[in-house]
């Protein structure tokens, strides 16, 4: 079968997310969709597997053009669709995951359990499955997960199969078991379309490679063509959009140093160090480990073993009251699920840090909140109504300025910004960056976490570059590039 | 002319339409208003005998209030709870429980507790109301740690606390039935003028302050944050765990409190049946006045009105002679109706 998606064009509001893309692929091939996060790379499958509707465009199954509403009717055309979030059910055996919303029933309506679990076992031997139907999915390995999912697409007589990011919660044998299942599709001219930020992978896996940056294609070609660094090079663009931001840089005492910390899963062996005044920047792919890392340091996750020096002194730190104590500031990733309480407006959002700073005898001072707010309203340049009306109100951009507020106001001496421009508007970006400046020039350590390279060669004095929970590297201002990053995030070294 | 009108006329419906759907406050208020006057019709509102229609209707009136003061401020802490998130099934054992101590303190038999150590009086109701309302507090803290320490859900936990309360308190009080001193009672029947209105006045006291506690105080907002969004909350430096224990010390001191003035008005107390279906009256009392069962909205004068909705309802039932087993079945409609028209979640 071919694919054919052309001139897709699709917009969220006012933001334009895809922009005339047009691919093609054929049965029996492997290609990689790559690309930076934001570039459009979901959306684009989202469309292609029937979760969203484009605004302008066609798609050609060998040449005849069709439309999907839904998942449903784009699965009936053979394209099959296995998220990063798997669509199985835990509590339920791998057979029954098999039949989901599609059960066999006996004449008498009882669901036929003997027919479903002959043909799981019937589509395992063809795909060289070694799994008994009858297990739990809740016992099954990741990368087990992933293939009982493949199977249910075979079952399903799916000639496309996308796969978005199937890699990033395995281990190396399972990614090796993995790719073996996909090698062996290939063979039985399935066309896969294969999402991923590991560009080892690509090279390992894919015959052809497509590129998208800022909801264009920009690259297309053959894997055996290319080299890594020449990918990691088209995701992020050859020019560089924005000039770096300066400041006169006055570097204190060291505030924060991490020495050996160990987490249970998500990274190890972490040590680093920051001084008042430094911004230093930490990026990586999805599943770094970088958020684990700082959420440790903020006392949100456990830590396995090492040590965490807050000013020369070890510290130990087992909630995230006592961090703020310490003086510790954290602005989470997914502000809408970590940043924001939308029962309460727009002050008591902007101020829920320091309540039982300033409280008197537990009774909230909210003349002095009032007070603060108002003044960070003009710093922040935060467009808003009354401070009493709801958080919900607000744009994204001014929604995050307003959970910024609430640590400024807590005075940290090291405050840590998670995804801080996630999900925010071009202006307020910038507004964020000169608010992260600043932050500097007042003496704070300021650690700002981070997914897209260009942000960091930007802003920061010097970046980590982590890899699967790892530190893969450190580039520094004068020599920081966003081609080096790339490389570091996925998986290589710098010379 | 006639159109314009029409178009203020409508503006008025939208008007009313958006208070109602935004704020449960609005639209209990009115519902409560619309029952008071039902009430006040079917009482014989007649101008010539305004005073003896005045005297009964307020006769009534302090009726309801008082009758409903107990379960009024047991459901003032179950705010606090569906608004952290939680909930509690434990209050009417936790209430057997604490009114059986505090009467075997109190006793004046032969085996009152105080009495046979020679305090009797009222430095015996001292201690015993100390004692009650710190066993409250105890058992509160205990199931707040149980869910917040022993991660489990407060569902559950308040589940085994009502079981494992009450047939406690059965069994040790069993063939025991203390007798309450009469000056114990005053505490609850003490007259103002020609009526008693103590229990009146406790809950409006107690009233005030919780509307205080959730408006002004940091635990007070620290338990909307908590109940809104916990991860965001933890993520601003609250201590999820203190809170939340906390609210469930509040609901016990409350208990405790609703306890003592039970006790005190009626002079004794059946340990079998005593408090059971408080939780659900409290709980009902909360969800009518506007408070989200998911956590994070909800109003102390929200659930003052929807307890007020609850009592007047039974008081005109009552009043209309329908049969008691039925009376429930009203209440049960009202909870749905009540929850039918508050404003929904977004899917």
């Amino acid at each position: 079968m071919i694919v054919e998606m052309k001139n897709i064009i699709k917009s969220f509001g006012s933001n334009k997310v895809l922009k005339d893309v047009s691919l093609k692929l054929k049965g029996g091939e492997i290609c990689a969709l790559i690309g930076e996060n934001g570039a459009g790379k979901s959306t684009l499958m989202n469309i292609l597997g029937g979760v969203c509707k484009m605004d302008s465009g066609a798609i050609y199954l060998d040449g005849k053009k069709v439309d999907f509403d839904t998942p449903a009717q784009s699965l009936n055309a053979g394209i099959a669709f296995i998220h990063q979030e798997l669509n199985l059910i835990n509590d339920l055996p791998v057979y029954e995951n098999m039949f989901l919303g599609r059960e066999l029933k006996n004449k008498r309506g009882r669901l036929d359990l003997e027919r479903m679990i002959y043909e799981t076992e019937e589509v395992f031997k063809q795909m060289n499955v070694d799994l008994d139907p009858k297990i739990m999915v809740r016992d099954l390995d990741a990368s087990y997960k992933q293939i009982v999912e493949i199977c249910r697409a075979m079952m399903m007589n799916a000639s496309i199969i996308i796969m978005d990011e199937p890699t990033t919660s395995l281990t190396e044998p399972e990614i090796k078991r993995v790719f073996s299942m996909m090698r062996m599709l290939k063979e039985r001219g399935v066309g896969i379309i294969f999402i991923s930020h590991k560009l080892n992978e690509v090279m390992e896996i894919c015959e052809r490679y497509i590129v998208l940056r800022d909801g264009c294609l920009v690259a297309e070609g053959n894997v055996s063509e290319v080299t890594t660094d020449d990918l990691a090079r088209f995701m992020v663009g050859y020019d560089v959009r924005t000039e770096r931001l300066s400041r006169d840089k006055n570097l204190g005492n060291e505030v924060l140093r991490l020495e050996k910390l160990t987490h249970e899963t998500a990274y190890r062996d972490i040590s680093l160090s920051v001084r008042a005044g430094e911004i230093l920047g930490v990026t990586g792919l999805l599943g770094d480990g970088r958020s684990e890392l700082f959420q440790s340091v903020f006392g949100a996750e456990s830590i396995l073993s090492g040590k965490i020096f807050l000013e020369r002194e070890e510290i130990r730190i087992n909630s995230t009251t006592q961090a703020l104590d310490k003086g510790i500031g954290y602005l989470p990733r997914n502000r809408k699920e970590n940043g924001i309480i939308k029962d309460m407006n727009i002050l008591e959002n902007a101020s829920i840090v320091t309540w039982p700073l300033f409280a008197k005898r537990g009774v909230i001072d909210w003349i002095r909140h009032r007070k603060i707010f108002k003044k960070q309203v003009k710093e922040l340049r935060i467009k808003m109504g009354k401070s009493t009306d709801s958080i919900d109100s607000l744009s994204g951009g001014n929604q995050q300025k307003v959970v910024l507020a609430k640590w400024l106001s807590a005075n940290p001496k090291l405050l840590i910004l998670d995804n801080p421009t996630q999900g925010v508007d071009v202006g307020a970006k910038e507004d964020i960056y000169d608010i992260i400046l600043n932050l500097a020039k007042e003496n704070i350590a300021v650690v700002v976490l981070s997914s897209e390279a260009q942000e960091v060669v930007r802003i920061c004095d010097r970046a980590l570059v982590m890899y699967h929970g790892v530190i893969q590297g450190e580039v520094s201002k004068e020599t920081m590039n966003e081609h080096d990053i790339m490389r570091l995030a996925t998986g290589g070294k710098l010379d | 002319m006639n159109d314009t009108k029409g178009k203020n006329k409508r503006s008025f419906f939208e008007w009313f339409q958006d208070r109602w759907i935004a704020e449960p406050l609005f639209s209990t208020a009115i519902v409560l208003l619309l029952i008071i006057v039902l009430q006040t019709i079917v009482l014989g509102f007649d101008y010539d005998s305004i005073g003896s229609w005045f005297s009964s209707w307020l006769n009534n009136w302090i009726n309801i209030l008082r009758n409903n003061a107990g379960i009024g401020i047991i459901s003032l802490g179950m705010t606090f709870v569906i608004i952290s998130g939680g909930i509690d099934l434990a209050v009417g054992s936790t209430s057997v429980a604490i009114g059986a101590v505090i009467m075997m303190l109190i006793d004046n038999g032969p085996k009152g507790i105080l009495a046979n150590m020679g305090i009797t009086g009222l430095p015996a109701f001292i201690i015993a109301i100390i004692l009650g309302v710190g066993l409250g507090y105890g058992l509160g803290t205990g199931i707040g740690i149980l869910i917040t320490k022993g991660k489990i859900p407060p569902f559950i936990a308040t589940l085994g606390a009502m079981k494992i309360f009450r047939s406690l308190t059965q069994h040790f009080m069993q063939g025991y039935n203390p007798t309450v001193p009469r000056e114990f009672l005053q505490i609850a029947n003490f007259k103002i003028g020609k009526f008693m209105l103590m229990p009146i006045i406790y809950w409006a006291v107690i009233a005030y302050i919780l509307y205080y506690v959730s408006k002004r105080t940091v635990f007070g907002r620290q338990v909307i944050a908590v109940g809104s969004n916990e991860k965001a909350a933890k993520l601003s430096g609250v201590n999820v765990e203190k809170v939340k224990t906390g609210v469930y010390s509040l609901m016990g001191v409350l208990v405790a409190i609703a306890t003592i003035i039970q006790v005190s008005r009626i002079g004794s107390m059946d340990f079998a049946n005593a408090g059971s279906g408080y939780e659900m009256d409290a709980i009902a009392a909360a969800v009518v006045g506007g408070t989200s069962m998911s956590g994070g909205r909800g109003t102390i004068l929200g659930t003052v009105f929807g307890m007020l909705i609850i009592a007047v309802m039974n008081n005109l039932l009552n009043l209309f002679g329908v049969p008691p087993f039925l009376r429930e079945a009203f209440k049960g409609l009202i909870v749905v109706c009540a929850v039918l028209l508050q404003k929904k979640e977004k899917a």
